[in-house]
């Protein structure tokens, strides 16, 4: 049973478009893909993130990358010069979502592979 | 088979000038690329115009140029830039006098006018345009006082005629950033407007260039400690055939070209992968593929595209009053505990002085300005903290409000808890232009392209 943030298992950057953040993620291994999938849904992540993001998250899948793009609305404050936040760019929000605690990571790739049996 | 290679030289205004210089020495390229402009830069160019009638562009272009552009003709490299920003006219002066007292000889500068179209705003509005903003869908009417610059983001056709007409350098404003490398590559192609999968590979090219060093190594999450000799990074280089599209960089470059590099700039900024809109072509990425065919080399395949809409998005930027930023850093013991006590005693000061702010913030720079909610502010993490900056940032609707606190912070050396230290001068109060997200129809915007040769 291992205890692992998402940076482990993951990479990813993010930018800004106004108050729009994306944070694209890749699996480090392909083969974390698949858990990725099923682990870092929309609502996961819109849950993560709390009060930083107001709007809704969109989860965008790019299998052939092996990764995803979130896009979060109203996530930088007003954004640009609007937002107060020392970040106000979003440079570091894919560093935010990286820090996101997976338990039983483990356990979970060990459920899909049941699964697959 | 004809092979064309387009740096990108510049990733945004105020970046360093070193990986352009060495793309044009060593690159063995034949465009270069430079991207000035981010989402706000116009809004700041056209304040400095406003202030100075030869101001409201990029200097550092100019100063890019009197290192490079001798060394770009001899080579037959031609430069495109978006670096006019709110002043085309006045950068073309200035390269044009770059380029006379160098003495080069047969120099053509390519301009297109025609983005910026604040002054026409009334006219539009009389012909029934409204300008809504696509988030809140209100009319435009609501900030028509405080617009500061109303630029449109246009495609690569403009850029493509100067190149035929032969210049050595292109000086524009708002074009999309992508367009200054589809314009070469549909040119030395002759893609037509139809060609949309071709299209789309040349705005990626644009895409994976107009950042220069995040797609080399810079900005590199999946292996930072792997990237060699940052201190000299290599800009990107796209190699582009009439099929095939290649990311790489020089041999003699530090930095890398991985697969992984990449993956974090194809979606940097992209929203919806399937739909990435540009005025010249819907790019479609939600089945592109990158494989490493090489040492610092990685090939884009799979890249499709479908007609884009008829409406240009704008860029309109708008007074939106004022903000404030200031700093005072505590050390250990209780740095923590004592900046947030400083933190208090500001609030109480402001509060008697009627402090009127539209939003406030309080963070703790080495603490949880950047993590906000998500950094971890356990006990164990404050208690050990050495030090720590008190950040306070406030917006207001008036300057004289934004005033109030500056003064306030540098007496707390003397007047709060022990150990303060203040740093970097008196907060200096910044205007905030805010953006108004709406479109345009194409045939409302009237671009012309032109050539001025320097003698």
């Amino acid at each position: 049973m291992a205890r692992v943030y998402l940076k482990d298992i993951a990479h990813g950057r993010s930018g800004d478009k106004g108050d729009t953040c994306n944070i694209c993620v890749f699996a480090r291994d392909p083969k974390d893909y698949d858990f990725l999938r099923e682990y870092l849904t929309a609502e996961r992540v819109k849950e993560h993130f709390g009060d930083m993001v107001k709007g809704e998250v969109i989860r965008y899948e790019v299998p052939t990358l092996k990764g995803f793009n979130f896009v979060m609305k109203h996530a930088l404050d007003g954004g640009a010069t609007i937002s107060l936040r020392q970040d106000n760019l979003g440079k570091s929000m894919a560093s935010a979502l990286m820090r996101m605690v997976i338990d039983d990571y483990e356990n979970e790739k060990k459920g899909d592979k049941n699964e697959n049996q | 088979m004809k092979r064309v290679r387009i740096g990108g030289g510049q990733g945004f205004w105020g970046d360093s000038p070193d990986g352009a210089i060495h793309l044009v020495k060593e690159g063995d390229i034949q465009y270069l690329g430079c991207d000035y402009l981010a989402e706000l830069t116009l809004s700041i160019m056209q304040r400095q115009k406003l202030k100075n009638p030869k101001d409201g562009y990029a200097k550092d272009f100019i100063k890019l140029m009197e290192t490079i552009a001798e060394e770009c003709k001899e080579k037959n490299i031609r430069v495109i830039s978006n670096a006019g920003g709110m002043n085309i006219v006045e950068a073309v002066n200035q390269l044009s006098n770059v380029i006379k007292k160098q003495n080069i000889k047969n120099y053509k500068i390519g301009y297109v006018l025609g983005d910026d179209i604040k002054d026409r705003l009334p006219e539009l509005m009389k012909e029934g345009l409204e300008f809504r903003n696509i988030d809140t869908g209100h009319k435009i009417d609501e900030i028509m006082d405080r617009i500061v610059n109303v630029n449109v983001y246009y495609g690569h056709e403009p850029l493509k005629e100067c190149i035929e007409r032969g210049a050595d350098t292109v000086i524009v404003g708002r074009c999309t950033d992508s367009a200054l490398f589809l314009a070469p590559l549909a040119y030395e192609f002759k893609w037509q407007k139809n060609d949309y999968d071709k299209l789309a590979r040349g705005i990626m090219a644009g895409h994976m260039l107009e950042c220069g060093g995040q797609v080399t190594g810079g900005n590199y999450d999946f292996d930072w400690r792997a990237v060699h000799d940052m201190d000299n990074l290599g800009y990107p280089i796209v190699e582009m055939t009439d099929d095939s599209f290649y990311i790489t960089k020089t041999e003699k470059s530090g930095g890398l070209v991985t697969e992984e590099s990449c993956k974090e700039q194809i979606l940097y900024e992209v929203h919806d992968p399937s739909n990435y809109m540009t005025p010249d072509v819907v790019v479609d990425l939600s089945r592109v593929e990158l494989e490493e065919v090489g040492k610092d080399k990685v090939e884009i395949k799979n890249i499709r595209g479908r007609a884009s809409s008829d409406k240009y998005k704008l860029s309109v930027g708008y007074h939106a009053g004022f903000k404030v930023v200031t700093h005072l850093a505590f050390a250990w013991p209780d740095a923590y505990e004592k900046a947030q006590y400083a933190a208090d005693i500001i609030m109480k000061k402001m509060k008697r002085k009627n402090l009127k702010v539209e939003d406030m913030r309080i963070d703790y720079i080495g603490l949880n300005s950047l993590h906000l909610g998500l950094a971890d502010t356990s006990l164990e993490v404050v208690n050990n903290l050495n030090e720590v900056v008190l950040r306070i940032a406030i917006r207001t609707l008036e300057k004289e409000e934004a005033y109030k606190i500056v003064p306030e912070i540098a007496p707390l050396q003397l007047n709060g808890p022990p150990g303060a230290s203040f740093f970097g001068g008196r907060a200096r109060i910044q205007e905030v232009i805010a953006l108004w997200p709406t479109f345009i129809p194409k045939d409302a915007v009237k671009l012309t392209s032109h050539i001025r040769e320097v003698e």
